[in-house]
């Protein structure tokens, strides 16, 4: 190969333009330093480090919005900057830092090293923001790896015995995922280079050239099995029904910080790689697309809501209720076709989401005890009465997870809801009320044990672990997301046109 | 600053120090009152501010957009929402004073001055509201904060059903109310004031009697008009200042504010059922007032029948004024009855609430008493009080050259040009205003004290003698148009004045009424520890008395008989088929399916496995039956 070919393609390599993932993998490297430098102090400093990282990425990603680079190809057609990339850059470092600051109050309860989990945090996260740029399906699956690996880790990161079960079943049904995926693509790689059909490509995994191979050979049977396994491989990472099987006991299993980073990123990293799959690469594929995710829709609506019903852990509850959030989210991924104004709606609901589930988790981690695994509504009897921050908190966040009006999940299902009316998806919108309606049973009976349920038989025995005292970094944090679920409910202004730009 | 920042800063400063009390104050009285009184300070300091400097502006910005429905929150602040802002502002302040002193040893003296920001915060609301749905907002927030304070006392029984009655018969007002500003909507595309102006100027706005007559139900409700005018006399039972600003001055005036907004949208027919309704209000209030014996009482029948009489002006309409520019006459149609009724609310609203606090000293004085046969003697223990609750009576039985005889003579002369009938009914209820007002004035304070709360009765402090002096003046100076400067000449443009032989006719009728009510209360009533009337013509008492009744009979009677078996009879349905069937039976089902689901987790990776495989192919079967 002539050398200059190889100088046009690394010409292309704009590296600015991935800033804050390579500033997120250095920072990661530097906690590593930071151990070795300070090997007494650094289970002070590495999550300071962190976070003050963190919130200096995030700044300069806000400050240099909008990027430099928006709408271009770079990485020889690698990665796509799109509007909706930048959104979930952001949305992912919001994550992250919730993430870091709910591990501060979870890891102090256990005697286990720290560096290595917000090491591989920080790795994560940057390997989703890669992944919701992606305009590669070798990119999207090395990406979605990396996030997979990294968090078969996490999982199992307190290497108690349930957190270990946890930690395997996740891996093996993730492994049995990806294989699936990767079949698919390789379906698709393997029928999109097919010399036999018309607008083949030897770039066939570049979203571009597959889209345009799909759109001339909209019926070919290879190509609908390998994208039925794709979509199969993403509705496992999201947790749609069929394939959410694994999620109450990895999430019941996992670490609360790490439960945190399955239920908003991971899930969020499964409908970046949705919307970009569904409704631009395999859009030619309606035919076959629409159904599949009006199944998922339809199904993991309903069974995420009865499912939680019953549960009396609140780590499998929130796991199954974020399953019926994938619910209503793939509502809003089925009208999108339709009704532009989806994509929007479903972005504001991705942060709707975010705000009110760190809400529940960051109090989830002061009240659990030392044995994670264990955390029982029960526990949370006379909670107002004895922290009544943290039940007020809660109570935000599960009224908005319920979409209590006026709090930002009323909003957020409000236009999902306008969106699949307008899409006319009369009987999923049906389904999805039904689906509201008994969400709110679970989570108001989470509400009314803290609320109204004073078990206390006895005062000097209290049936629950003992209560974390909320710091300050904390207590900012929780009163930042708090009060963004109320005024967000009220006012979405700049925040929901951002969203909704194109 | 620009002007929008001030008005949106008065506008928050309220809610701003609503918050701060309700947060962290709750526990420190004290600090609670000096922060609500220097909001109210604040408030009436920008309201003068806003209003003299001749800056009018409006301003809207979109709060929620839904396809082609957008909601809007807006400043529109012309010389109607002065004039109001003003009111609202100096009333407000002179009450927060005045509360300070009166309620200096209550015990929940944080909850109190909280509800009144709040308040204030609600009543700006909808002073500055550009559009119907903003003032809806905030017309809902006046209901909930007048709750809220006359439920002040609520571990007393009268207070809380008082509470309770005046919100649903709110509730009932407002119900037409929303029904209105969605029909509005409907036909015209927009609730935007000026919007609504723009479509009356170029005839594209679409004429219906129904719109302004459900609008009109919103005002029937907050300003207490026939049939849902029942809640405002239980009322009384907050503590007196709230009942001076909300329950006299302000916030029963905004159905008087809502109807002027509203003008480009009524229709003669409308406003024929409005006129009807204000004057049946006024006559029927007024007769009312003659047999009450509790001070509060006999000033909040009195303001019934002066928001009828605001009412009324503005059913009456505009009028057709001639104007002789030398040789040539030419003739413009005024909104007169816009002018006229907002100038009664002017005026109105300072002597009530004049009296309202004046009366709240007397019962300060007299240690809680409000039983005017207990009374009596105050003149000489409280001459500051006397002196000043002299000249809000005087000002509102039209006495001469004080601020109602100027708005009253308006009223009564537009009356008089549109309408002879309605003339009639406001020039009797004129006399009875006076008869009961002197009844009122002189058993209370001449003659000598009948009870031993009167006879150790003394004069407040400063804080409550300081504002009575402000309201005094006001009272004394309010009726001369000329000298509120010309930046609410918008509205006092549009006061109809008599001219010639009418002049004449006005304003002997005018003199004859206050002379003739107020002759015959010196003559009736002595200084007596019962009821002159009772005693001279029981029948006449007691049929007076039962039209006070008749109304909370009838509701009564309405509530017990009819719906409450009605009531029953659904529970009853409930009970078997939605409590019974429906939700026990789903529940049951519900419940099951969720434990099926629940079995499916059980917690076995090979199951897991199984399970994962049987959904691509579940999917696949899925995805093929729809090829």
């Amino acid at each position: 190969m002539d050398i200059s070919v190889l100088q046009t393609l690394a010409s292309r390599n704009l590296w600015g333009a991935i800033t804050p993932e390579i500033l997120l993998g250095g920072l990661a490297l530097v906690l590593l330093v930071i151990e070795l430098l300070f090997p007494k102090e650094h289970g002070r400093i590495v999550p300071v480090a962190t976070l003050v990282g963190l919130v200096t990425i995030l700044g300069g990603v806000l400050f240099n919005a909008p990027s430099a680079y928006l709408n271009q190809e770079t990485f020889n057609g690698l990665l796509l900057h799109t509007h909706g990339g930048q959104i979930m850059r952001i949305f992912f470092l919001l994550a992250a830092i919730m993430v870091c600051v709910i591990a501060r109050v979870s890891l102090a309860k256990q005697s286990l090293p720290r560096v290595e989990f917000y090491h591989i945090v920080l790795v994560v996260t940057a390997a989703m923001m890669l992944l919701a740029q992606s305009n590669h399906l070798v990119l999207f699956f090395v990406a979605l790896e990396t996030v997979t690996i990294g968090l078969y880790i996490l999982v199992s990161y307190y290497r108690t015995s349930l957190t270990l079960e946890a930690g395997l079943k996740y891996l093996v049904m993730g492994a049995l995922s990806s294989s699936l995926m990767l079949f698919g693509i390789v379906l698709l790689y393997g029928v999109a280079g097919n010399p036999a059909l018309p607008a083949h490509t030897a770039q066939s995994m570049h979203y571009g050239q597959l889209a345009a191979f799909l759109a001339a050979n909209p019926h070919n049977f290879l190509a609908s099995i390998g994208i039925v396994l794709v979509l199969a491989g993403v509705a496992f990472k999201i947790g749609a029904f069929p394939f959410q099987i694994w999620v109450p006991d990895v999430y019941q299993g996992a670490p609360t910080p790490v439960t945190a980073f399955l239920a908003v990123s991971s899930k969020a990293v499964g409908f970046t790689a949705l919307l970009a799959l569904a409704g631009t690469v395999f859009a030619s594929y309606a035919w076959l697309v629409a159904p599949v995710l009006t199944f998922f829709a339809a199904t993991t609506l309903l069974f995420g809501n009865f499912a939680a019903l019953t549960q009396h852990n609140v780590k499998r509850l929130i796991g199954l209720s974020g399953v019926s959030h994938a619910g209503f989210l793939l509502l809003g991924v089925a009208a999108v076709s339709r009704a532009p104004m989806a994509v929007g709606a479903i972005y504001f609901y991705l942060f709707a989401y975010l705000l009110a589930s760190f809400a529940v988790f960051g109090v989830m981690a002061h009240v659990a005890g030392a044995n994670d695994a264990d955390q029982e509504l029960d526990h949370y009897a006379g909670l107002a009465k004895d922290r009544p921050f943290l039940a007020l908190v809660l109570a935000l966040g599960l009224g908005s997870l319920a979409g209590i009006p006026p709090l930002v999940g009323f909003m957020g299902k409000l236009f999902i809801f306008i969106a699949a009316f307008q899409a006319g998806l009369y009987g999923l919108l049906a389904i999805a009320v039904i689906g509201v309606v008994v969400s709110i049973y679970y989570y108001f009976g989470w509400i009314k044990a803290a609320f109204f349920e004073t078990w206390g038989k006895s005062v000097d025995a209290p049936t629950h672990p003992e209560r974390t005292p909320v710091d300050f970094v904390t207590g900012f944090a929780l009163s930042a997301l708090a009060l963004a679920v109320v005024v967000l409910g009220f006012y979405q202004g700049p925040l929901g046109a951002w969203l909704s730009a194109r | 600053m620009t002007m929008l920042q001030h008005a949106l800063l008065v506008l928050l400063l309220p809610l701003a120090s609503a918050a701060v009390i309700a947060l962290f104050l709750r526990r420190s009285g004290g600090i609670a009152s000096i922060l609500s009184t220097a909001t109210a300070a604040a408030i009436a300091g920008f309201a003068l501010l806003l209003a003299l400097n001749n800056d009018r502006f409006s301003a809207s910005f979109e709060w929620l957009r839904l396809g082609n429905f957008a909601l809007s929150i807006g400043f529109k602040f012309d010389d109607l929402a002065a004039l109001m802002l003003v009111i609202v502002g100096i009333v407000g302040l002179c009450v927060h004073v005045f509360s300070l002193g009166y309620m200096h040893e209550d015990a929940a003296k944080a909850r109190y001055f909280g509800g009144l920001s709040i308040f204030m915060f609600s009543m700006l609301g909808i002073v500055f509201a550009d559009n119907l749905f903003m003032m809806f907002i905030f017309w809902e927030l006046v209901g909930f904060s007048s709750y809220l304070l006359i439920n002040h006392w609520h571990e007393n029984a009268a207070p809380a059903a008082a509470s309770k009655k005046a919100f649903i018969a709110n509730r009932v007002g407002d119900f037409g109310f929303l029904l209105g500003i969605v029909m509005c909507y409907w036909a015209n595309g927009t609730v935007n004031f000026t919007e609504l102006a723009t479509k009356a100027d170029t005839h594209a706005l679409v004429i219906s009697t129904a719109i302004p007559l459900l609008l009109f139900c919103g005002a029937v409700g907050k300003s207490a008009q026939l049939p849902l005018q029942v809640w405002l006399p239980d009322a009384m039972e907050g503590p007196t200042p709230v009942s001076a600003l909300i329950h006299a001055a302000t916030m029963v005036a905004a159905g008087i504010y809502m109807l002027c907004r509203i003008n480009v949208l009524m229709v003669p027919d409308a406003l024929t059922v409005i006129m009807w309704t204000g004057a049946a209000t006024a006559l029927y209030a007024a007769l009312c007032a003659i047999v009450q014996s509790d001070i509060k009482k006999v000033l909040a029948y009195s303001t019934l029948s002066q928001l009828g009489y605001m009412v009324a002006a503005f059913g009456l309409g505009s009028l057709t004024v001639s104007h002789a520019h030398g040789a040539d006459t030419h003739t413009i149609v005024l909104a007169a009855g816009v002018g006229a009724a907002m100038f009664h609310l002017t005026t109105h609203a300072f002597f009530k609430a004049l009296m309202f606090l004046g009366s709240g000293s007397v019962i300060h004085g007299c240690h809680h008493e409000q039983n005017i046969f207990r009374m009596g003697g105050l003149a000489k223990k409280m001459p500051f009080t006397f002196v000043t609750f002299t000249l809000g009576v005087a000002a509102i039985i039209g006495f001469p050259f004080l601020a109602g005889f100027f708005s009253k003579d308006a009223i009564l002369y537009l009356a008089f040009a549109n309408n002879k009938a309605v003339f009639a009914v406001l020039a009797l209820t004129a006399v009875l205003t006076s008869l009961y007002m002197v009844r009122l004035w002189k058993i209370t304070f001449l003659g000598a004290p009948r009870s031993d709360a009167a006879s150790h009765a003394h004069e407040g402090g400063l804080t409550l003698t300081a504002p009575l002096l402000v309201l005094a003046v006001l009272t004394v100076v309010g009726g001369y148009t000329g000298i509120y400067p010309d930046v609410f000449s918008g509205v006092f443009d549009l006061i109809p004045e008599a001219h010639g032989s009418d002049h004449t006719v006005i304003l002997l009728t005018s003199l004859a009424v206050t002379v003739l009510g107020a002759g015959a209360a010196l003559a009736l009533y002595g200084s007596t520890a019962t009821d002159s009337l009772q005693q001279k013509s029981p029948g006449l008492f007691g049929a007076l008395t039962g039209l006070q009744f008749s109304f909370d009979r009838g509701y009564e009677y309405y509530v017990a008989k009819v719906q409450q078996r009605f009531a029953l009879f659904l529970n009853f349905l409930e009970q078997i088929f939605l409590a019974g069937l429906i939700v026990r039976g789903l529940a049951g089902i519900v419940g099951l399916v969720g434990l099926g689901a629940r079995a499916l987790h059980v917690g076995r990776l090979n199951v897991y496995v199984y399970w994962f495989l049987l959904g691509i192919v579940i999917l696949w079967i899925y995805a093929t039956f729809n090829f």
